[in-house]
């Protein structure tokens, strides 16, 4: 909404009347205060226009998940005297909505003043979205995942509209704060996790399991919309810590599966089978953008590795035998931002899932696998420094300078030219994916530019539409004469609108 | 599906233990016997043995341990602290016939208590009770050491699954009481972490005026 307000807004000032980009021009409010010159430059842009459409597109969504629930329950759900347990302690949501909707007030104010650009503070933020046309796929996902949380809350009845009604009003309040730190950010979710489970908990008299259930539904909802403004943000590192740990596995190409004394024997088909699929796993943990579903990736590849393991050694694995392997799987997939999605589980996931679930374990042992691949050294793979620093520099490959049989524990036998064509396997395995992803996007991309252009030509018809002033006969034969020209500034003279 | 009939708050607590000792003193065993009844196995059906739970009814209150198996190589010490944040209790393992593995539990209680304070509840387990005669850490020092770090000493067998049952469902009790006395704590300091909302960053700037002649927008 503070988007298009923004955009239309029509500003009396005087000062306000030149191109907002300095260019000396005059701006015309219908462009966002700049000049036709600099509006076409700003607004030809694909991704740009591409925000635009996703905010659009989620209003509409909630203006007909609410339509929806509503008609789904009756018009007048207020009018049910019979007050559930649950009502009273939810009221006190709504004061804070009220809250937090005095604050939107003051940010939409914020667009207005002369000081604050938003337009290309935006940009920046969302320059790392990797193409528009994950955009778009991105946004029918939270298409789907808002019609999959009003069903799911259909079946709570009354607290169920009161769940999408909060947590529609928190992902509005996020909208304002993107500003802050991600850390900050993470603690705003935090509290809206424990504010919405102890209600449940009162709700449902205690049943963690019913309020499990729930909070996952919550958090797929609330995070399949937060995840762009909160991925990898700007405000932090994990973007640079995703080159550097990329960079740092690269170098460690070299290092074996005996090093690591990982008790997997890829010769049986079963294991490198299970190795392959592993890798798969954690590489299609960036993919996801709920929390608990990049969690299921490691914890699908963490059964993976378990399977390899029971396999190899006949007996169940005990964390000796997994954290290596999957410090071994980590070195072979080179997740993609790995650090920046440990950060997010770590920040926007249900503590709960965290703390002591399965999951929690798994997702453990991933942050130790990376923070021994941080430090690893010549110690850790039972190497002199020497050797481990040629290796490091590339002089020599410890393949060629050691004999097979000095290689510590399991598999010495292993064909060091066999494990190299399992190597290139599965990097072949992971090429693979990403062509298709790529062929995927490209696809999707195409339709989106047909949309964009149909939509482009829908909105200058309504801005036509909206300002039938503007079109003087000689202002508008001009301007319609010059459409080509850049240099020509707009109508000199400035609309004043009153209310 | 919940059980009703507890009356009162039926609230299921959910514990993190972590299980820490040197290589072969048997904190594999001791799980494995504790949640599948199972010692040395070979047609063992767990897929794994580093993440197991256990659902307990103590006092009529539901309890969800998770037990967290830690890989115990000395390479790996260092990622020690990642592994036992936010734990509720840690099981310190040794075997009996084995001096330096007692040494090493007393490095762990060193290194927790530093780092978790006494949040969180310690035992050391003398394993391996079923080689009495080969003992080499004497049950006094042990027990006495134990004390003197306000930990609980226990001595198990995972052969002879002996103990094992007192151990968990002591350490449960403990890691209840702890909660409790947290709840209790809580409560008298009001509603606590809602409290540390933000939201009061964004400052009033100037008041209406702009939105006027926004009026024509006709914005959704
Ligand atoms: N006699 C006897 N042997 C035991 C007992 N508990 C474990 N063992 C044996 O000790 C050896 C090591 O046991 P694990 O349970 O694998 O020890 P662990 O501490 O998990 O070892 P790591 O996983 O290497 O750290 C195995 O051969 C077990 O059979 C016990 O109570 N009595
Ligand atoms: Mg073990
Ligand atoms: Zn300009």
């Amino acid at each position: 909404m503070s988007q298009r307000t923004e955009r239309r807004g029509i500003h009396v000032d005087q000062s306000e009347l030149l191109c907002k980009k300095g260019c000396g021009y005059y701006g015309n409010a219908a462009w966002q205060g700049l000049c036709s010159k600099c509006w076409r430059e700003e607004y030809q842009r694909a991704r740009q226009k591409q925000i635009q459409e996703d905010w659009a597109l989620a209003e509409k969504l909630q203006r007909e998940e609410e339509a929806a629930y509503a008609s789904s329950h009756g018009s007048h759900p207020q009018a049910q005297a019979h007050s559930q347990p649950s009502l009273a302690p939810f009221s006190k949501f709504e004061e804070k909505k009220t809250n937090e909707k005095t604050r939107k007030v003051t940010t939409v104010k914020k667009f207005f003043s002369p000081s604050s650009r938003t337009t290309p503070k935006k940009e920046t933020h969302e320059s790392k979205t990797p193409s528009p046309s994950i955009a778009r796929q991105s946004s029918i996902e939270t298409d789907r995942v808002s019609r999959e949380f009003v069903d799911f809350l259909k079946n709570l009845q009354k607290p169920g509209r009161e769940i999408h009604k909060q947590s529609r009003a928190f992902i509005e309040s996020m909208a304002n704060k993107k500003d802050l730190s991600a850390e900050e950010l993470s603690e705003c979710v935090q509290d809206f996790y424990q504010n919405m489970s102890d209600r449940l908990m009162t709700h449902f008299k205690g049943s963690s399991e019913r309020v499990e259930r729930v909070m996952d539904q919550v958090e797929k909802y609330i995070m399949t919309r937060l995840y762009k403004s909160v991925f990898c943000p700007e405000t932090t590192d994990d973007e640079k810590k995703d080159l550097a740990t990329q960079h740092r596995i690269r170098a460690l190409h070299w290092v074996t599966i005996q090093m690591l004394c990982v008790p997997v024997d890829e010769e049986i088909p079963e294991v490198s089978d299970s190795v392959v699929k592993a890798i798969t796993d954690i590489i299609e943990m960036d993919s996801k953008r709920v929390p608990r579903d990049k969690l299921a990736c490691i914890t699908s590849c963490s059964k993976h590795i378990f399977n390899a393991i029971k396999v190899t050694k006949n007996e169940p694995a005990s964390a000796d035998d997994f954290l290596p392997t999957l410090i071994y799987i980590v070195l072979k997939a080179n997740p993609p931002r790995l650090q920046s999605n440990i950060q997010y589980i770590t920040r926007f996931c249900n503590p709960s899932r965290l703390m002591t679930g399965e999951d929690g374990y798994y997702f453990t042992n991933l942050c130790c696998a990376v923070a021994f691949i941080e430090k690893l050294d010549a110690q850790s793979l039972n190497l002199s420094p020497e050797d481990f620093e040629r290796y490091m520099s590339g002089q020599a490959s410890p393949r060629r300078q050691d004999e097979p049989d000095s290689w510590p524990q399991t598999g010495s036998s292993v064909n060091p030219a066999l494990s190299q064509v399992y190597h290139n396997l599965d990097l072949l395995v992971g090429l693979n994916q990403r062509q298709e992803k790529v062929l995927e996007g490209a696809r999707s991309l195409q339709t989106e530019l047909t949309e964009w252009q149909e939509s482009v030509t829908r909105e200058v018809q309504e801005i036509l539409e909206r300002y039938p002033l503007d079109i003087r006969p000689h202002a508008s034969a001009i301007d319609s004469e010059n459409v080509e020209n850049d240099r020509l500034p707009p109508p000199l003279q400035p609309q004043v609108f009153a209310g | 599906m919940a059980a009703g009939g507890t009356g009162g708050s039926n609230k299921t607590y959910s514990f993190k233990v972590v299980l820490l000792g040197e290589g072969c003193v048997g904190k594999t065993s001791l799980v494995l016997r504790y949640c599948e009844n199972k010692f040395n196995d070979k047609h063992i059906t767990t897929l794994q043995a580093s993440f197991l739970t256990k659902k307990l009814n103590i006092a009529g209150k539901r309890v969800n341990l998770a037990i967290w198996d830690t890989a115990g190589q000395e390479r790996f010490h260092a990622l020690g602290p990642i592994y036992y944040r936010d734990s509720n209790g840690a099981i310190l393992v040794y075997d009996i016939t084995d001096e330096d593995s007692f040494q090493k539990v007393k490095n762990w209680v060193k290194e927790l208590r530093k780092m978790l304070g006494n949040e969180i509840c310690l035992c050391i387990v003398g394993n391996k009770i079923d080689l009495e005669k080969e003992r080499h850490v004497s049950v006094e020092e042990a027990e006495g050491y134990a004390e003197s770090v306000g930990a609980k000493h226990y001595h198990t067998s995972a052969k002879l699954n002996k103990g094992i049952e007192e151990l968990f469902l002591d350490l449960c009790k403990r890691m209840m009481e702890t909660a409790q006395a947290e709840e209790r704590a809580k409560g008298n300091g009001a509603s606590q972490t809602a409290t540390s909302r933000r939201g009061v960053q964004i400052v009033d700037d100037e008041p209406q005026a702009a939105t006027a002649a926004g009026g024509c927008c006709a914005s959704g």
